[in-house]
C-alpha cells in the first residue's frame, strides 16, 4: 500500500480517516430483498424493499456500486441546510457551527462519489456550497492557529478531516514552542510568523 | 449515527457487542496512533474479536462451495466485512509494534510501561532487543569505552503535542500543564490540542479520547 495512505506511526492519514468514515451508519432503500446478514459488527436486518433499513456506509456504498440499493442521504446534507450553515459560518467569524457531524467533511465527498442521482436534483449547487463551507472554516482555523499558543489550543465543533489537515501543523507548532521554551510574548509573535510564511 | 454517538448509546446497553467491540478497536487504534506512549493492550477485546474472525473465515470457507447466487453474494459482504475488520487490527498492533521498536529499551526496564504489552508483545521485545545487542556488541560496542555518561535509552516524549476530545463529564475537570503555571477546564465535548503529560491521565481513565 502506498505510503501516503497508510502508515505505522503518528497521527491518522486522511485514507484513514475516510476509512472510519465508512463505519458509520447511514439510511438506504434497497432494491431488492436480502436476507439478515450476521457480520462481526453486528447483524443487518432482512431487506423488504422499499422498506427503508440503516446499514453501515461501507455496505450501503458497496450496494450501492451493483445498483442493489438508493442512498437516502442525511437529513444535513441538503443545499438549503448547508447554505443556512455557511450563513451562520460567515457572520460569525469567532465560532464553528455545532450543526455538522463530526465527519460532515469526508461523509459529504463520498457520498457526492457515489451517488450523485441520490441527493436529489442539482448536486453541482451542493458541491459549490460546501466548497465555500470548508474555505470559511478553514480560513477560521488558521486563523486561531495565528494565535497559537504553547500550552494549549481549543478546537470545539472541528470535523475530524479538518483536524487531520491541520494536524500535523498544529502539532509543529506546539512542539517547536515548547522546545524553544520562550516566553509567551516571544512565542505568539513566532506563531504569528509562522503562520504567515505557510498560509501567505 | 457516528461511531460517537455509538459509543455514547454504550450506557443503554442496547448496542450489540460485536458492533461495541469494533467501535472499541477503533477508539484504541486511534487512540495508539497519537499517544507518544505505548497504552494498555486490550486482551479481552482482541480476544473476542479474534475469535469472530475466526468463526466468519470458517463459514466462508465451508460456503464457499456453494453455488446458489444469493449465498454467494452473502459471503463477498462478510468477506468485505472480514477484510475491514482485519486491516483494524493489523494497523493496531503495528502501530503498537512501531512504538516497541522504537522505545525497546525504555519499555524492558519500566515495569509499569511493561505490563501494557501482550504475551507475544513482550516476547518479540525481548527477542527482538536480544539480537540487536548481539550484533551491536559484535559490531562496534565492545570497542567503546565502559562508561560513556550519556543515557542512549529512547524515551516517548510525553511532552507532545496530541489532539483529545473530552468525552465524560468529569469531577475534578482541572487539568494543568506541567512546568507551567498554565491550566484549563475540561468540559465534555471540548476539542483541545494540547500536550499528552497535561491530560495522560484523563485519558489512561477514559474520560478524554485522543483523536
Amino acid at each position: 500500500m502506498n505510503n501516503n495512505n497508510h502508515s505505522a506511526n503518528g497521527p491518522l492519514t486522511p485514507a484513514e480517516v475516510a476509512f472510519l468514515c465508512e463505519a458509520q451508519s447511514i439510511t438506504i432503500i434497497p432494491r431488492q430483498r436480502l436476507d439478515g446478514l450476521d457480520l462481526i459488527g453486528g447483524y443487518i436486518p432482512p431487506f423488504h424493499p422499499p422498506q427503508r433499513t440503516a446499514i453501515p456506509l461501507w455496505l450501503a456504498l458497496l450496494l450501492k456500486r451493483q445498483r442493489r440499493c438508493n442512498i437516502v442521504p442525511p437529513p444535513w446534507l441538503s443545499a438549503p441546510n448547508i447554505e443556512r450553515i455557511l450563513k451562520i459560518e460567515t457572520e460569525n467569524q469567532n465560532f464553528f457551527c455545532p450543526d455538522l457531524p463530526y465527519r460532515w467533511l469526508e461523509t459529504a465527498e463520498l457520498l457526492l462519489e457515489a451517488c450523485p442521482d441520490d441527493l436529489g436534483g442539482d448536486d453541482g449547487e451542493l458541491r459549490v456550497l460546501l466548497r465555500g463551507l470548508r474555505e470559511v472554516r478553514q480560513g477560521k482555523v488558521r486563523e486561531g492557529l495565528g494565535k497559537l499558543e504553547a500550552t494549549y489550543l481549543q478546537m470545539n465543533n472541528l470535523g475530524l478531516l479538518e483536524i487531520t489537515e491541520v494536524r500535523g501543523f498544529a502539532k509543529g507548532v506546539v512542539d517547536g514552542l515548547r522546545k524553544i521554551g520562550a516566553s509567551i510574548e516571544v512565542e505568539l509573535v513566532l506563531g504569528w510568523m509562522m503562520m504567515m510564511m505557510i498560509f501567505r | 449515527m457516528d461511531i460517537d454517538d455509538l459509543l455514547q448509546e454504550l450506557d443503554d446497553n442496547q448496542v450489540p457487542s460485536g458492533t461495541r467491540d469494533i467501535a472499541d478497536l477503533t477508539q484504541s487504534w486511534i487512540a495508539e496512533r497519537s499517544a507518544p506512549e505505548i497504552l494498555p493492550f486490550q486482551t479481552a477485546l482482541l480476544e473476542r474479536l479474534m475469535e469472530r474472525i475466526r468463526q466468519q473465515i470458517e463459514l466462508v470457507e465451508t460456503q464457499t462451495g456453494n453455488l446458489d447466487p444469493k449465498t454467494n453474494f452473502c459471503l463477498i459482504l462478510i468477506q468485505t466485512e472480514l477484510e475491514r475488520v482485519k486491516f483494524l487490527v493489523r494497523s493496531y498492533l503495528r502501530a503498537r509494534i512501531h512504538k516497541i521498536d522504537k522505545h525497546s529499551i525504555y519499555i524492558l526496564t519500566t515495569p509499569s510501561i511493561r505490563g501494557r504489552l501482550s504475551p507475544p508483545e513482550l516476547s518479540y521485545l525481548k527477542s527482538h532487543l536480544g539480537l540487536l545487542n548481539s550484533h551491536f556488541l559484535a559490531s562496534f560496542l565492545r570497542g567503546f569505552p565502559e562508561h560513556w555518561g550519556i543515557s542512549m535509552v529512547e524515551e516517548p516524549d510525553l511532552d507532545g503535542a496530541v489532539f483529545c476530545k473530552v468525552v465524560k463529564d468529569i469531577e475534578d475537570n482541572i487539568a494543568r500543564i506541567p512546568g507551567t503555571d498554565a491550566e484549563f477546564k475540561l468540559t465534555k465535548g471540548d476539542v483541545y490540542v494540547v500536550r499528552y503529560s497535561a491530560v495522560r491521565e484523563f485519558i489512561l481513565r477514559g474520560e478524554v479520547e485522543l483523536i
